[in-house]
């Protein structure tokens, strides 16, 4: 008769858990590159439009968009390869003077504004770990910071 | 390694929910290395909440810097700092369930008392992705378990004894019930492990 005791039993499920489905190597630096935010005030999180972040970029090699919202804001972001990384275009609504900020791990950030009609170009970004926040500019009112989990470009 | 005993940080030598309390403390009054005490010793147990909900492991690593972004909105109103891990599990699994809802719109999605009686593998490594023996054996019958004993056994062997509390209010149970629960769940894991030790 095979009589494992629970506490061997869970021992043991504790091991198969780690070994069958661990999490993925790179996991803890991206959470941690995620939260290295400048200020954690004020800071809404971004959920991508179902799907999109799986159909899109990280699923391929081939560069592709995404689209990613919080309750009053959508944004649709695409990616297009250049020599170096990354030309990004994006757009936004409802249109405003918002700021939109694209970090790079170990590359710092770059940073532009909406036009009256919600576009955003970033010409040439840097391939790696990103995150991009949109800085809510709400008439002078330093407002809200809309961030979304990291991709992998 | 450093001798010094003034530089050590407040939850040097503590640990459990005690060692968490102290560094959410911290990181309140803005001590980053405290935040990534958390997110170091915290996140294993985020991404198995979110992985026994049957979330894919692209989605589930969304899921999991979702709730790490969501504590740092939260991280002055949290009233109860000891109760970080309950608060971790509670959004890990709300954001979980969200998702996965969102994926099933359309589809014919099961009332949530079915789909927590169903075994789960979706999402789920195959058995061959463990190579020893007796693991395999033991993966494969975790995967006909009921959802729901899957995601108990998963929190309460992730979060220890001392977060019976917390997984007993994510999950919406009475706290007394887990260890009897929990009992039942490895009586089925152990009848399926017979069975599938039987045919070999």
């Amino acid at each position: 008769m095979n009589s494992t005791s629970d506490d061997e039993l869970l021992d043991q499920l504790a091991q198969v858990l780690e070994r069958a489905d661990p999490m993925p190597a790179d996991l803890l630096d991206r959470v941690r590159f995620a939260i290295d935010l400048e200020s954690y005030l004020d800071v809404e999180v971004a959920r991508w439009e179902h799907g999109s972040a799986l159909a899109g970029v990280r699923s391929s090699a081939e560069p592709g968009s995404v689209t990613f919202t919080v309750d009053d804001l959508t944004v649709m972001v695409s990616f297009l390869r250049t020599q170096r990384g990354y030309r990004i275009d994006g757009w936004l609504a409802p249109a405003g003077p918002h700021t939109v900020e694209v970090r790079i791990d170990g590359h710092g950030s770059s940073t532009t504004t909406a036009d009256a009609n919600g576009r955003f170009v970033l010409p040439d970004v840097p391939r790696g770990v990103t995150q991009i926040l949109v800085h809510l500019a709400d008439n002078g009112r330093s407002a809200r910071t809309v961030v979304t989990p990291t991709l992998v470009l | 390694m450093s001798l010094s005993t003034t530089d050590d940080p407040p939850w040097e030598g503590l640990d459990g929910a005690e060692r968490h309390a102290v560094c959410l403390t911290a990181a309140r009054a803005g001590d980053r290395a405290a935040l990534h005490v958390l997110v170091n010793e915290l996140t294993p147990l985020v991404w198995h909440v979110v992985r026994g909900q049957g979330l894919n492991r692209p989605a589930a690593e969304d899921v999991v810097q979702t709730v790490w972004l969501a504590l740092l909105r939260n991280l002055n109103r949290l009233t109860e700092p000891r109760a970080l891990a309950a608060w971790l599990i509670t959004t890990a699994r709300r954001e979980a369930v969200r998702v996965r809802s969102a994926e099933q719109t359309g589809a014919s999605a099961a009332p949530a008392e079915v789909f927590d009686q169903m075994p789960s593998t979706d999402g789920q490594p195959e058995a061959e992705a463990v190579r020893d023996d007796r693991d395999r054996r033991l993966w494969s019958a975790f995967r006909r378990l009921p959802r729901r004993c899957q995601e108990l056994l998963r929190l309460t062997v992730l979060a220890g004894r001392a977060r019976y509390e917390a997984v007993a209010e994510a999950m919406g149970m009475p706290r007394g019930s887990i260890g009897p629960t929990r009992g039942r769940c490895l009586d089925s894991l152990r009848a399926l492990l017979d069975a599938e030790g039987g045919s070999r």
